[in-house]
């Protein structure tokens, strides 16, 4: 049943083909795409995209987020340049995720990281990384192919909403929930020291005082860039003056994938 | 979430290809230079609260911002709850799919019935 979790310790069987093998460890993600990429395609075909422009988005943006803020962002007719910012903000925590993987990646060809850059994504990062961390037979290769596979689901699953958008009539509100829940997963994902906590309410506050001020989502920008400082700064300062901080404790989190990878980091 | 929007299939085009530009870079800049050099120190340690401070600026968007005035509400009480249920079902499933049709079904519900 708990299939969601890739296990590390599993020996591999040799004779099995690399795309059966990449498969597998793929495939939980593969299937978790399916829901949100059936959500994302109904509210993009709202947003008056065709099927093949749904089909395009998923696959040179492929991003979750990104492509629920396009459909929201154009229903309420927000302007082209403001739709670029914020979805330009909202890629930025890419930067984070390709840093981090830069190390297994040393040596590969510009052709390659291109490749490999263009179907980078928030989950197929969170396996490849556990994978790099923990088997040292992982190689670029079957990383790329997980990222292709989920990348092949994904697309599917947002060309199919958007065939049963245009068939059936479908209450938006609740189907952009989709996009709030998948944020409040991701937050939830990156709770890691009671410091986040707090980094999160002061981005709460931040976030509605900002937009109400500037009467835009460019308050999201603003209230990002000063939360994101704040938390920087706080952090070097306690690092510093208490170290010992309860603030910087890492917080204890059921099951956790990231926690697994934190582990064999500090091996 | 009533208005239609009137852009046409043209503008829908370039709104992927500029939206495929700000996508690719923060993933492949990164990449390219630190494969071959080392990562500041300061960039990570700032990076990492920017995706944390980014969804809840947007969540609190969802749910206690009135996206035609830029007013603050405060009785969005289905998504409210439905909002506490989808961080408890993250916590303890750290599982995606379930998080977000736990929430889709919970609004759906809530909606209904408040």
């Amino acid at each position: 049943m708990n299939k969601r979790r890739p296990n590390p310790k599993q020996v591999p069987d040799p004779t099995e083909p690399m795309w059966r093998s990449t498969l597998r460890v793929a495939m939980p993600l593969n299937l978790s795409y399916i829901p949100i990429g059936l959500a994302c395609g109904i509210l993009l075909h709202a947003a008056g995209f065709n099927t093949f422009l749904t089909g395009l988005v998923s696959l040179l943006v492929f991003s979750g987020g990104g492509q629920f803020l396009i459909a929201t962002m154009l229903t309420i007719n927000s302007p082209l340049l403001s739709i670029v910012l914020m979805l330009f903000f909202l890629e930025l925590r890419y930067a984070l995720l390709s840093s981090s993987l830069s190390p297994y990646l040393k040596g590969q060809s510009n052709r390659f990281l291109f490749i490999f850059a263009v179907s980078l994504n928030d989950e197929n990062y969170a396996i490849n990384y556990l994978k790099f961390a923990t088997d040292k037979k992982w190689t670029v290769r079957e990383a790329l192919a997980v990222e292709h596979y989920s990348l092949l689901f994904w697309a599917t699953s947002n060309v199919i909403g958007s065939l049963i958008g245009s068939a059936l009539k479908i209450d938006l509100s609740v189907v952009h929930f989709a996009l709030t829940s998948l944020f409040l997963y991701m937050i939830v994902m990156q709770l890691k020291s009671h410091l986040t906590v707090l980094i999160c309410l002061v981005s709460a506050v931040l976030a509605a005082f900002f937009m109400i001020v500037t009467k835009s989502t460019l308050g999201l920008v603003i209230a990002t860039i000063v939360a994101s400082l704040i938390g920087f700064g706080l952090e070097e300062l306690l690092q510093k003056k208490m170290p010992n901080s309860h603030w910087l404790r890492r917080m204890h989190s059921p099951g956790s994938k990231k926690s697994a990878v934190e582990h064999s980091d500090a091996n | 979430m009533n208005a239609v929007n009137n852009w046409n299939s043209t503008q829908h085009f370039w709104l992927i290809i500029l939206g495929f530009v700000v996508a690719f870079v923060p993933r492949f800049v990164p990449l390219m230079l630190f494969t071959k050099r080392a990562i500041p120190e300061w960039f990570n340690e700032w990076m990492k609260f920017v995706p944390v401070s980014l969804f809840t600026a947007l969540v609190v968007k969802d749910i206690f911002i009135d996206i035609s005035s830029y007013g603050l509400v405060l009785t969005n009480y289905p998504l409210m709850i439905a909002a506490v249920i989808v961080i408890y079902i993250a916590y303890r499933t750290r599982s995606m799919a379930v998080s977000v049709i736990v929430g889709l079904a919970g609004v759906f519900l809530l909606s209904m019935f408040l």
